[in-house]
């Protein structure tokens, strides 16, 4: 309670000048504020090249969120996520990042430059790089609808204290369902872990201080089917996959973390997403349109790691740079 | 033991050194009875050594009554950020962990009588005909919350018309319950209208205008 940061609320929007505003080709225009778009910013600017970064609703991503991030590189004590993330945007906007706190509505890759509107403007870019990242997923069961932000959510760090001595369940086996149940453990007096299977994929010494958390408890193979309770949540009702036998976990909330849906409604039909939704990338971060470039979580699923995601903002950004050379060079 | 070790206060001479103006961190506590009350007063003090345009006045909350109603604070510990205007930017609760920043945006903010806001916000706040009181909930680990409460003063401080207040939920539980704030950060706008969650400016806009048209009688 006593602790004093002086992280910046990252909400504030800049509002460009009006001549700004009708519309200067960026070398590169950055769709989205994570670890991969502040990254691949950071490269571009170093790079020389004019970039724009959009950042959207939720600046910093999933690492905004995350109070504790003890797996970047650099920070053997652990460094607080949303100060990661606040970090980050700060070397951006020292290499010459332009930052505009808007939702991206539309995109035209069909013709370069290529067109990106906003809810306040259209910006046109040469090159454009992806990395919307991706939200959590909501389980879709009778209950979850009513009580979302007032009993279900999938922010730990904002909603912990309204669990203060109570119990909740977690839904997810992975890492953020660890690592948020553990902290959520600091509030509630449990916090009971609902998981599919009956072993869990979190990182092993997640798994470690998960067992060794004496308010914390497991119920496995099994899976929450509904969200109870009248004026507040009352409890889940889960049924066990393997047994089929449903019973009901008494609970004041419910957290879940079951995966994200990556950010990419905006671009189908554009590039190429495969069969989840996911960008489509080579090893160069390239899209299947010239120009284009994926970083983060956007178009890798299978690691979700702050640093990946950096990894591949900062290739997509040296990418770029050597696509605009190319284009100077040949035209 | 002072509540700023000695870097972060470096940091905040820093952030504090170009204020446009003077300001004064009206602070409302008692002795007994109040959960961060001498820790907020702690915090107010030691950020007002930190520039020379900041001053604070410390008053008790139930000898000095007549104070607390001239500034409209009804409950403490609270915090009335008032420049060469009080725009109405108060902090109710103690502004730790990511409200630390709030806490030095609105003096910034209020220092310079400026907002941020988007043109078509600042129009439509300069045509508002009845009172708004924003009431934003906040919990001092909750990223998101900082950038509602930042956008509620600047609301403040673009018009005459509107008060915005930090509320930090887990020292008023009772007005957590009543405005059933179960997730941060909760906006609650003139008593009835509300947003879960960060709002972005368009949006926080709408309500307020929306919770306005509810209670017009139709002439």
């Amino acid at each position: 309670m006593l602790d004093f940061k002086l992280t910046q609320p990252q909400q504030e929007e800049q509002h460009l000048a009006a001549e700004e505003q009708a519309g200067p080709v960026y070398d590169v225009v950055i769709i989205g504020g994570a670890p991969a778009g502040l990254t691949a910013a950071i490269y571009a600017g170093r790079a020389a090249r004019k970039a724009l970064l959009l950042i959207g609703p939720l600046p910093g991503g999933q690492v905004a969120t995350t109070n504790l991030v003890e797996n970047f590189p650099g920070f053997p004590e652990g460094i607080n996520g949303a100060e990661l993330a606040q970090r980050m945007q700060q070397q951006a906007e020292r290499f010459g990042a332009q930052i505009v706190m808007d939702s991206v509505k539309e995109v035209d890759f069909s013709a370069s430059p290529f067109t990106i509107q906003t809810h306040a403007e259209t910006y046109r870019g040469r090159t454009a790089i992806i990395a919307t990242g991706a939200v959590p997923r909501r389980l879709g069961v009778p209950g979850e609808k009513k009580f979302f932000g007032r009993g279900v959510s999938t922010c730990a760090t904002c909603d912990a204290f309204f669990y203060k001595d109570k119990r909740v369940v977690v839904v997810g086996g992975g890492d953020s369902a660890i690592d948020e149940g553990l902290f959520l453990t600091k509030f509630a007096r449990e916090v009971v872990v609902v998981h599919r299977r009956d072993q869990l994929r979190a990182t092993r010494i997640y798994q470690e201080r998960a067992f060794a958390n004496p308010r914390m408890r497991f119920v496995w193979d099994s899976v929450v089917e509904e969200v109870l309770g009248d004026k507040t949540v009352t409890g889940v009702r889960v049924r066990n996959v393997k047994t089929e036998e449903n019973s009901v976990i008494e609970a004041d909330g419910l957290f879940m973390y079951v995966g994200t849906i990556p950010g990419t409604k905006l671009f189908a039909g554009q590039i190429e997403l495969d069969e989840r939704g996911y960008v489509v990338t080579d090893r160069h971060q390239h899209t299947s349109v010239p120009g284009v470039f994926a970083a983060g979580d956007v178009q890798s699923p299978d690691f979700r790691q702050i640093v990946v995601a950096a990894g591949s903002g900062a290739v997509a950004a040296i990418e770029a740079d050597r696509y605009l050379a190319e284009q100077s060079h040949s035209a | 033991m002072p509540l700023l070790n000695t870097e972060i206060a470096e940091q905040v001479k820093q952030e504090l050194s170009g204020l446009a103006g003077p300001v004064r961190l009206v602070m409302f506590t008692q002795e007994f009875e109040c959960d961060y009350c001498t820790e907020t007063r702690q915090l107010v003090e030691e950020i007002a050594e930190l520039s020379e345009q900041l001053t604070a006045e410390i008053y008790n909350f139930s000898t000095d009554k007549e104070k607390a109603e001239e500034l409209d604070v009804d409950k403490i510990p609270a915090i009335a950020v008032i420049g060469a205007e009080d725009y109405g930017v108060r902090l109710y609760g103690i502004p730790s962990g990511y409200e630390f920043a709030s806490l030095l945006h609105a003096i910034q903010m209020v220092a310079a009588g400026k907002p941020d806001l988007s043109d078509e916000t600042l129009t439509a706040l300069a045509e508002l005909t009845e009172p708004v009181h924003i009431q934003v909930f906040v919990t001092p680990t909750c990223p998101y919350c900082a950038g509602s409460v930042v956008l509620g003063h600047q609301m403040a401080v673009a018009s005459p018309m509107v008060r915005a207040d930090m509320v930090e939920a887990t020292e008023f539980p009772q007005l957590a319950q009543k405005y059933q704030v179960m997730g941060v950060p909760r906006t609650v706008i003139n008593e009835t209208a509300h947003i879960e969650g960060a709002a972005p400016e368009g949006m926080v806009l709408a309500k307020l205008q929306e919770a306005l048209e509810a209670v017009k009688v139709p002439s």
